[in-house]
Order: structure tokens, then C-alpha cells, then sequence
């Protein structure tokens, strides 16, 4: 019956109330800060320069003052995809991966074999797939959902005048969060009326696609028709209500960046730029050579 | 647009609010089918699960047009991103960029057809949706270095089709449904 109690797995963005450093940042200088260091994370292809971007991140894991074991959660439920990757890697090698360079063979057997491209794959998409679980953990664990919707729609307003839909941007994801709770008590509502009934959502056969597909129908047709007939009534009550998009509105609170704020993103931001600028193939290759003349 | 007869409302913003508060519930459906034990994934003879996550983004770019439909995209892949724990998923490029695209191609696809016959238009659209959804991100991971182009020719087969087939039965019963209650109804939702 538990596992029918569907309010217990809607949880989004698990705020962890905390008094540190990284929690009292303005919510917009840590949005910026976030994307910025996940561009760094996303484009580097070195060894070196993953290594030192996951300390980096470990080292802001720290000031935060969050519980490591918070950090690193759901780096654990990865394991199985990183170990699936690396195996259709050793049978499937890519042609080439960052460099462009050719890849050359370090250790085959039979069909098997593993290049240095395959080795920096794997390494790399390691280290950025725990980069990024705890950089999002970090996130998501010091920052309130309210306050990420009105950073958002505050860094997207200079764009509103090139048309970009900032204010409605930020609706749709205030919307969205409200919404999510709501519709898993429904969901969980007809659930329990089908298992009543007699339905059984349980495992079934991997062979039945369609079967499977099917027997979900009466579960997902009430969601999405529920959903929509949610979503009529309450643009209804918001016209009702005169709402007419965001021009001119204005907020109770605002957040005003002080002097730390500012630092930590000039921080933050020479650091990206400093990943960039830095050649990390040729120090990846010299620490190979010297690692090879040191043995 | 299915059943947008009865509502003129005017507004200056670029999306009206109705097509913002129908974009935000679908992103809420979204969420919650990647969270649920239930709903979110069909097991597959291959042995991984298949996605029915872009079929919101699919939904409310039939129903209420291409900006919605992106929006809707944009937030899957979002979420998709921040609650990845594979490599693949964990890359921005490859999590959110292919999912702009899923509501719009899918919206094109049913805007061609509508005339012809609404149900086949909805089922065409569902199958170009979760066509471009598939395709785009194989073909990311493959322009990233994830994979090799054989690998996601594979993949795109033994994915690619059983997903378009639970697509259109999920998207063909719920537009077909939301449509009925919008005729029985005579348009008034309250």
C-alpha cells in the first residue's frame, strides 16, 4: 500500500534550511554562477582540468556546510548507467571524443578493445556525472524553488525586450511547482480507485508494450483530462482576476545583491574563464609524459 | 486548437494566460510522471525502460500550439538535466536542446494533417514528436562523442518505435478524451 502513497515521492527541490555562505548568496548571482560553472563542466574534455573542477565543486560542497552523504546522493544510483556506458564503450568504441585527434589503441582482446578516446570517455563522463549531481544537489538543497522562479524571471528581464517571455518563463515554472503536488494527490486518488477496482499496476512482461501501455491508459487519461480541465479554471479565475501577464507588476520582496554576492561571482566567473582561456589537452599531455618519464 | 472556440480573451503578452497556466500543468504532469514509481517509463524487451515523459510537451503542442509546446520541451529537458544520474542526460546539450523542438515539430506535423482527419493528426503529430525527440538526442549524443554512429542507429531502432507506438496510444486517448468533454460540456468548464 505504500507504494501507492504518491505524495511521498513529489518532492522537488528539497530546500535544507542552513545559514551558510552558499545559502545566503542572492538566488540570481548563484543561477549565474550555476550555469556557468556547468558550461565550464560541459565543454572540458581534459583530465586534469575535470579533476580540478571537481574539486572545485567539492570545495563550494564544503562551504555550504551540507552533509557530504546530501551531496553525493544519487551519485550512487548512477553507477549502473556509468558501468552500461563504459561496456557498449569497450564493444562500440567512439571514433573520436574532445581532441579530434585519432584514438589510439591501448589494450584489445578479441572484439574488445579500449582506446585512449574510449578511457578519456569514460574517466571524463565520470567525473562530470558527479561534477554536475552535486553542483544540482548544491543547488537545488540551498535554494528555496520560490526564490529559483523570481531569479529566473529577474536574470530573463532584460531579454523581455527582445521578446523573450521572461515573466511568463517564471509563471510557468511558479505554476508548475504548485502544480506538481497537487496533481500526484489526484494521481494517487485514481490509483487507488483502479487497485480497488482491481487493476494492477505492477511489474509486468518487457514482451507486452502494448498491453502494458494500455493498462496505463485509464491512470494517465485521467491525469492529463484532470489536468487540463485544472488548468481551464484557473486561467478562467486569473482573467476573472484582471491578471494581464507581468508588465508592470511589482513584488512584495526583492533581492539586492551586496557586496559578497558580487565577489563570489567575479570569483566564480574569473574561474570559469580561466578553465577556458587554459589549454588542458597540452598539460594533460605533459603530465602523461612526465608521469611516463618519472616510472 | 481543440477547444479554444468558446475563449477570446484579449491579451497584450506574447502568450495568452490560458496558454501559460495549460504550459505550467503540463510541466507539472511532466515532473510527476519522472517522479512516480508508476506511469513514467514502459518496460522494454531490450531491457530499458522507455520514456513517456515528452508526451506532455507532445500534448500541449497540439492542444494550444508551438510556443507551448517548446515551453513545455524546454522544462522537460530542464528537469531531464537536473535529475539525470547518467553521463548522457547530465550534458545540457544533449538533455535540453532536443527537447525545444519535440511540442513544435509535433504541433507542425498536426496543423498538416487537421484537415484531413483530427485523430490521424494527433496520432501523426505524436509519432513526429517523440520522432524528434529520440532522433535529436541520439544524434547530440552522437555530434558530443557519446556514442558512435552505429550504436544510436541502434538504439534509435529498438527505441525509437515501440516509443512512437506508446506515444500515440497515450496522446491519441488523452486529446480524444479532453475533446469529447470539451463537446459535451458546450465549451463552459465551470
Amino acid at each position: 500500500m505504500k507504494r501507492l502513497e504518491f505524495l511521498r515521492y513529489a518532492t522537488l527541490g528539497q530546500y535544507l534550511p542552513g545559514d551558510s555562505r552558499i545559502h545566503r548568496l542572492d538566488p540570481r548571482i548563484k543561477l549565474v554562477a550555476f550555469g556557468l560553472i556547468v558550461a565550464a563542466v560541459t565543454f572540458s574534455n581534459a583530465y586534469l582540468a575535470n579533476g580540478i573542477l571537481l574539486l572545485a565543486i567539492l570545495l563550494l560542497l564544503g562551504l555550504s556546510r551540507l552533509p557530504l552523504g546530501y551531496g553525493l546522493q544519487s551519485a550512487r544510483l548512477a553507477l549502473p548507467a556509468l558501468v552500461i556506458l563504459a561496456l557498449f564503450q569497450l564493444v562500440m568504441p567512439a571514433r573520436q571524443f574532445g581532441t579530434g585527434a585519432t584514438c589510439a589503441i591501448i589494450w584489445q582482446w578479441r572484439l574488445l578493445q579500449l582506446t585512449d578516446c574510449t578511457l578519456r570517455l569514460i574517466v571524463v563522463s565520470t567525473a562530470r556525472l558527479i561534477a554536475l549531481l552535486v553542483l544540482t544537489n548544491l543547488l537545488t538543497f540551498t535554494t528555496k524553488t520560490s526564490d529559483l522562479a523570481t531569479g529566473v524571471e529577474d536574470l530573463l528581464a532584460p531579454l523581455q525586450r527582445i521578446g523573450v517571455p521572461a515573466h511568463e518563463l517564471a509563471l510557468t515554472l511558479s505554476i508548475a511547482l504548485r502544480f506538481v503536488p497537487t496533481l500526484a494527490l489526484q494521481m494517487e486518488r485514481v490509483v487507488k480507485a483502479q487497485t480497488a477496482r482491481g487493476a494492477d499496476f505492477g511489474a509486468s512482461s518487457r514482451f507486452q508494450v502494448i498491453k502494458t501501455t494500455r493498462r496505463l491508459l485509464p491512470l494517465l487519461v485521467p491525469l492529463f483530462v484532470g489536468g487540463l480541465r485544472r488548468s481551464e479554471r484557473l486561467a478562467l479565475a486569473m482573467e476573472a482576476r484582471c491578471y494581464t501577464g507581468g508588465r508592470g507588476r511589482s513584488r512584495r520582496t526583492r533581492a539586492r545583491a551586496g557586496l559578497t554576492d558580487y565577489v563570489a561571482l567575479i570569483a566564480v566567473g574569473a574561474f570559469c574563464a580561466a578553465m577556458w582561456v587554459i589549454d588542458f589537452g597540452a598539460l594533460d599531455r605533459a603530465l602523461w609524459l612526465w608521469l611516463a618519464g618519472a616510472r | 486548437m481543440l477547444n479554444d472556440s468558446d475563449q477570446q480573451p484579449q491579451q497584450t503578452s506574447t502568450l495568452l494566460v490560458r496558454r501559460i497556466v495549460i504550459a505550467g500543468i503540463m510541466v507539472a504532469i511532466t515532473v510527476l510522471l519522472g517522479l512516480l514509481p508508476v506511469g513514467g517509463f514502459i518496460p522494454f524487451p531490450t531491457g530499458v525502460n522507455a520514456t513517456t515523459l515528452h508526451i506532455p510537451a507532445i500534448i500541449g503542442g497540439i492542444l494550444e500550439g508551438w510556443p507551448v509546446g517548446g515551453l513545455v520541451g524546454f522544462f522537460f529537458g530542464l528537469s531531464s538535466f537536473l535529475q539525470a544520474a547518467s553521463p548522457l542526460f547530465k550534458d545540457p546539450l544533449v538533455a535540453i536542446v532536443p527537447r525545444l523542438f519535440i511540442g513544435v515539430t509535433a504541433y507542425l506535423a498536426y496543423a498538416a494533417l487537421k484537415r484531413v482527419n483530427e485523430l490521424l493528426a494527433v496520432g501523426v503529430g505524436a509519432a513526429v514528436g517523440t520522432a524528434t525527440n529520440t532522433g535529436l538526442v541520439l544524434a547530440m549524443a552522437v555530434l558530443r562523442g557519446y556514442m558512435n554512429v552505429n550504436l544510436a542507429a541502434t538504439v534509435a531502432v529498438t527505441h525509437g518505435i515501440p516509443e512512437i507506438v506508446v506515444a500515440v496510444l497515450i496522446t491519441v486517448a488523452v486529446v480524444g478524451a479532453w475533446h469529447q468533454i470539451g463537446r459535451r460540456s458546450g465549451g463552459s468548464s465551470v
